[in-house]
């Protein structure tokens, strides 16, 4: 046997995932400002990822709008692959019960792919941004906050509930997060929220077994209120 | 035929960056015609993780030796999943006074394989990889304890850490080596999706196995051995490295 020691004879093993699921509200109270600012900084949260070269080959995230319905307007994807957002129309009602739901169930088929082919992952992570009260399907958003929560409790998720706003249903998102209270948006600082993400992605994605991530708490006082 | 060894251990790139310790340890010790080789990574979460890891090392090695006959004979499997566990714990309940920590601060996996003249023991805690070469096939004694997460795994100072045990032991009839990794080292040489070791790993054996009869301090296939896992194994990663090998010809 040749005891030289090849590429060939070595496996490359692909990079552990931080799935990230952003839930985001487009109904008719986006119009305008908040719908600009939130898919600026979107794009930012992409542009920071690029730039990390941790986060760059861990983080997949996914997009699910809800409105008067949800849709999946982008499947997980790895930087390379996703698609930078130019615009979304914002209309309807806020049926956020079922954009959770499409969220989760999107999240379990990346999850069983995963599997599959060999893929670790770390914790989903979910952000939920909304700046109303939802109006769906009152069972779906029953089911989408016993599911997270049951995901939450069992710590098989990582959730970050956002009010956009004045007008936020603070009450519901809260039902959605028992052991942090949910976030309000201070003004329009979708940009400081999405370097603040980044960072924390870079952050699971360099651990390894028996590290507690802990959120950069201190990090929210910029554009959060708690 | 009794084995050659080699065990090394290198700080990761990720820690190097920040300054942090290395906190795989390895150990070899032999006695009385048992040959014990043990690996631990120690937990990224822990403070005082190097520590335990030697701890855990060392004692490890001790224990396996002294107990062997018991555990290649007995019939009690979790008598003794309870006691590797209950003494490796005893040892760093020590090692926490001594430091001034707590046990949990001193957080490892634990992986092992100790031999005698025809018999052998595997044991294992944790992620990281054992495996071993039986007439010329490589094959996986106990792959990583993972739990759903990239970022979850038991400890030897975990919560049920004893029922999480693999215990394995066999004959070594046709048995031409060991190989014990981390976490860090099994990124390269343990294909994750297909379960099974990279070529690399008999090749390692093997080079180990080319050991001169006669020794020397730092004989050349240590050097070598050393060589490979610094420039091949270690670039794959940013976590410490650690192997361990037995092997004969």
């Amino acid at each position: 046997m040749a005891l030289k020691i090849g590429a060939d004879d070595l496996v490359e093993n692909p990079t552990p995932r931080v799935p990230v699921s952003l839930c985001i509200d487009t109904s008719g109270s986006m119009l305008g400002d908040k719908i600009r600012e939130l898919i600026e900084g979107v794009n930012l949260f992409y542009d920071a990822i690029d730039e990390d070269d941790d986060a760059h080959d861990a983080a997949e995230v996914s997009i699910v709008e809800f409105n008067s319905a949800a849709t999946l307007i982008q499947d997980y994807a790895s930087i390379e692959r996703l698609e930078r957002i130019e615009t979304v129309d914002p209309s309807g009602l806020t049926f956020l019960g079922e954009g959770v739901n499409l969220a989760l169930d999107t999240l379990e088929k990346r999850k069983s792919v995963y599997s599959g082919s060999g893929v670790l992952y770390y914790q989903p992570w979910l952000v939920l941004m909304t700046d109303g009260q939802p109006n769906g399907d009152p069972d779906e958003l029953e089911r989408a906050i016993q599911r997270v929560t049951e995901l939450v409790a069992a710590k098989k998720l990582t959730v970050f509930p956002i009010g956009i706003g004045g007008d936020a249903d603070m009450a519901v998102l809260a039902r959605f997060s028992p052991n942090r209270p949910p976030l309000r948006l201070q003004g329009l600082k979708f940009k400081e929220f999405f370097e603040w993400l980044s960072k924390s992605v870079s952050r699971v994605s360099r651990s390894t077994p028996g590290d507690t991530v802990k959120l950069d708490l201190e990090g929210l006082a910029g554009w959060a209120e708690l | 035929m009794a084995f050659t060894e080699f065990h090394y251990q290198v700080r990761g790139r990720g820690h190097t960056a920040e300054g942090v310790h290395v906190q795989d340890r390895t150990a070899y010790k032999h006695h009385r015609g048992v040959q014990v080789i043990c690996l631990a990574d120690g937990a990224g979460s822990a403070t005082h993780a190097e520590y335990g890891a030697q701890t855990v090392v060392d004692t490890g090695c001790s224990l396996l030796i002294d107990r062997f006959d018991e555990f290649t004979t007995g019939d009690d499997a979790a008598g003794a999943r309870e006691a590797i566990i209950g003494t490796l714990l005893a040892e760093l309940e020590d090692t926490a006074r001594r430091v001034g920590c707590d046990v949990a601060d001193l957080a490892s996996t634990f992986l092992a394989v100790a031999t005698s003249t025809d018999r052998f023991v595997v044991a294992h805690v944790g992620d990281g990889v054992i495996g071993y070469i039986k007439n010329d096939e490589m094959k996986v004694a106990s792959a990583p304890d993972n739990a759903e997460f990239a970022n979850e795994t038991t400890f030897v100072t975990s919560t049920g850490a004893a029922a999480s045990l693999r215990l394995f032991r066999g004959s070594l009839e046709g048995v031409t080596g060991f190989i014990l990794m981390s976490d860090g080292a099994s990124a390269s040489l343990f294909d994750q999706q297909t379960r099974k070791l990279a070529p690399a790993c008999a090749k390692l054996i093997a080079i180990a196995a080319t050991a001169p009869a006669r020794q020397s301090k730092n004989p050349e296939y240590k050097k070598r051995l050393k060589r490979v896992v610094d420039t091949q194994v270690r670039p794959a990663t940013k976590d410490d490295c650690a192997i361990g090998i037995l092997a004969r010809r």
